[in-house]
């Protein structure tokens, strides 16, 4: 009898308190999210189901939990802390961005560079609410609307912090038509949403193709070279697909490699939501200041276009500075449909997606910068 | 959690995000520019690629055959080599100039030219061409 009151004792069941059952839910609700509404299932699903792994209580010192030594979910979480699955997944993405688009259009690539205003103005933000400067940089991250790269920056700057900025900035990631579209549609008139861009631009060369990575790569680590852990295996991961000539290897990096690399990051990354760890004051702090990173990198990349159009005489549809955010291609998505509810003819997705392939550089330059800051 | 706006100067804030913003800013506003000018590169490079004297490569690249059919075209091309050399020449002075001239087989050729009478030995390894 008393064998069995001391395993009832040492079962989840004895040990759960609010906070375990509160996180359970949240892991739920992702799951929900990803599997009914199908935002951002790709990483969602294993995110929710990794929140819900992290958070069944379990006996201490057994080496079985995420931040214990010598547990498989710590060796797994390594991935995470030094950083290796963020560039995982930048291989792949390169090798599945097709950058055209953006070739074809270079202006629009300012667009990608305005959007990453929010992430400054929440560095500011969070250094006034009283972050370290470490911590308002890792916060500020969110603001690039890029996962992984929110993960590298906090992984490197304030490891504590990787479970709620990931989930705060893969949260906002998956609430895109939620919170882009009214600052959008705030912040632009009718007419300017009914702006048409030109459907016809200059052929896109392969040698230009294959010019770019090299341009790229050497332009923006020479400029941050504290990028080079991100930047170099997404350039590397494009060359590889536009060279033509190793089929096999960028068919891998954008399949197999990038999804065992993601499956693994979602799964630590929800299972390091360890109730006892996660919910903190400063948890809080960091969805809210998530929050504001996001609306003003979408409302920057808004007003930018406005800006650039008081100057250009083919003027440009100012929605497309919301697709500046490097959430790809689910923000490129949301701008196509904003312009369409206006006017079902007005394709927007292939220039929101030069923007889009814009800050997905702009974000990785801007940790590579916020990183040298930090530890200059 | 209050806000403080002393916090930012304090922590350097103001300066980490205007240069940081002006850093991203500036850098993705060269790279725009450049592949702007991306295409016009590669092809002025392209351009200078065609222009290069392939015409001029082109005879050289003639066959041994039409050497042996065409013999007098032949001498015509050896002897404006000769021109600068005078009457007597020596004949590793004219492999060199046709082997710099890329004229196909030199070494054959010149030895055609001997074997059919056209270069004529004038003693101390000296040639001079047969109607000279």
């Amino acid at each position: 009898m008393e064998l069995a009151l001391d395993f009832l004792k040492n079962t989840g069941f004895a040990m759960a308190d609010w906070r375990y059952l509160m996180m359970i839910l949240v892991g739920i609700l992702f799951c929900y999210l990803s599997i009914a509404k199908k935002y951002e299932p790709l990483l969602l699903l294993p995110i929710g189901f990794g929140i819900i792994i992290g958070n069944i209580p379990f006996f201490k010192g057994f080496g079985l939990g995420i931040y214990e030594n010598n547990s498989v979910l710590h060796y797994l979480y390594f991935g995470v802390t030094s950083g290796l699955y963020p560039s995982i997944v930048f291989l792949g993405l390169g090798a599945m961005t097709d950058f055209s688009s953006m070739l074809a259009r270079p202006k629009l690539m300012l667009l990608g560079a305005a959007a990453q205003m929010g992430i400054y103005f929440t560095l500011l933000s969070a250094l006034a609410l009283g972050f370290d400067p470490k911590e308002s940089a890792s916060v500020a991250i969110i603001g690039g609307a890029d996962g992984p790269t929110s993960i590298f920056l906090t992984a490197k700057l304030a490891p504590h912090l990787i479970g709620p900025v990931a989930i705060a900035a893969y949260s906002y990631m998956a609430l895109i038509p939620i919170i882009q579209p009214p600052i959008m549609r705030l912040l632009t008139t009718r007419q300017e949403r009914l702006i048409r861009m030109p459907d016809t631009e200059r052929h896109v060369s392969r040698k230009e193709l294959v010019f770019f990575p090299v341009v790229g790569v050497l332009l923006c680590c020479f400029l941050a070279p504290a990028s080079i852990p991100l930047l170099g295996p997404f350039f590397l991961g494009n060359i590889l697909k536009v060279s033509g000539v190793v089929d096999r290897l960028a068919k891998t990096a954008s399949s197999a490699v990038i999804d065992t690399a993601t499956i693994f990051l979602g799964f630590t990354v929800g299972a390091s939501t360890q109730a006892d760890v996660f919910i903190t004051p400063k948890a809080l702090g960091i969805f809210f200041l998530g929050s504001i990173a996001f609306s003003i990198a979408t409302a920057s990349g808004v007003l930018f276009a406005k800006i650039m159009n008081l100057f250009l005489k083919e003027k440009i549809n100012p929605l497309l500075g919301a697709a500046g955010v490097s959430a790809v291609p689910g923000s490129a998505r949301e701008v196509h449909l904003t312009a369409q509810k206006e006017d079902p003819g007005n394709y927007l997705l292939m220039h929101a997606m030069a923007c889009n392939a814009s800050g997905v550089i702009g974000s990785a330059i801007c940790a590579g910068i916020l990183w040298s800051f930090m530890m200059g | 959690m209050i806000f403080d706006l002393s916090r930012i100067a304090a922590n350097n804030g103001w300066a980490m995000a205007l240069t940081g913003a002006i850093l991203v800013l500036l850098g993705l506003s060269l790279l725009s520019l450049i592949i702007s000018q991306l295409h016009k590169i590669l092809g002025f490079f392209e351009k200078q690629a065609k222009s290069l004297p392939v015409e001029e490569i082109k005879p050289a690249q003639a066959s041994h055959a039409d050497l042996f059919n065409d013999l007098e075209a032949t001498v015509t091309l050896y002897q404006s080599l000769t021109a600068g050399l005078g009457e007597r020449f020596d004949l590793a002075q004219l492999y060199r100039l046709a082997h710099k001239d890329q004229l196909p087989h030199p070494h054959l050729t010149l030895r055609t030219l001997r074997e059919n009478g056209f270069l004529i030995a004038s003693g101390d390894g000296m040639f001079s061409w047969k109607n000279a």
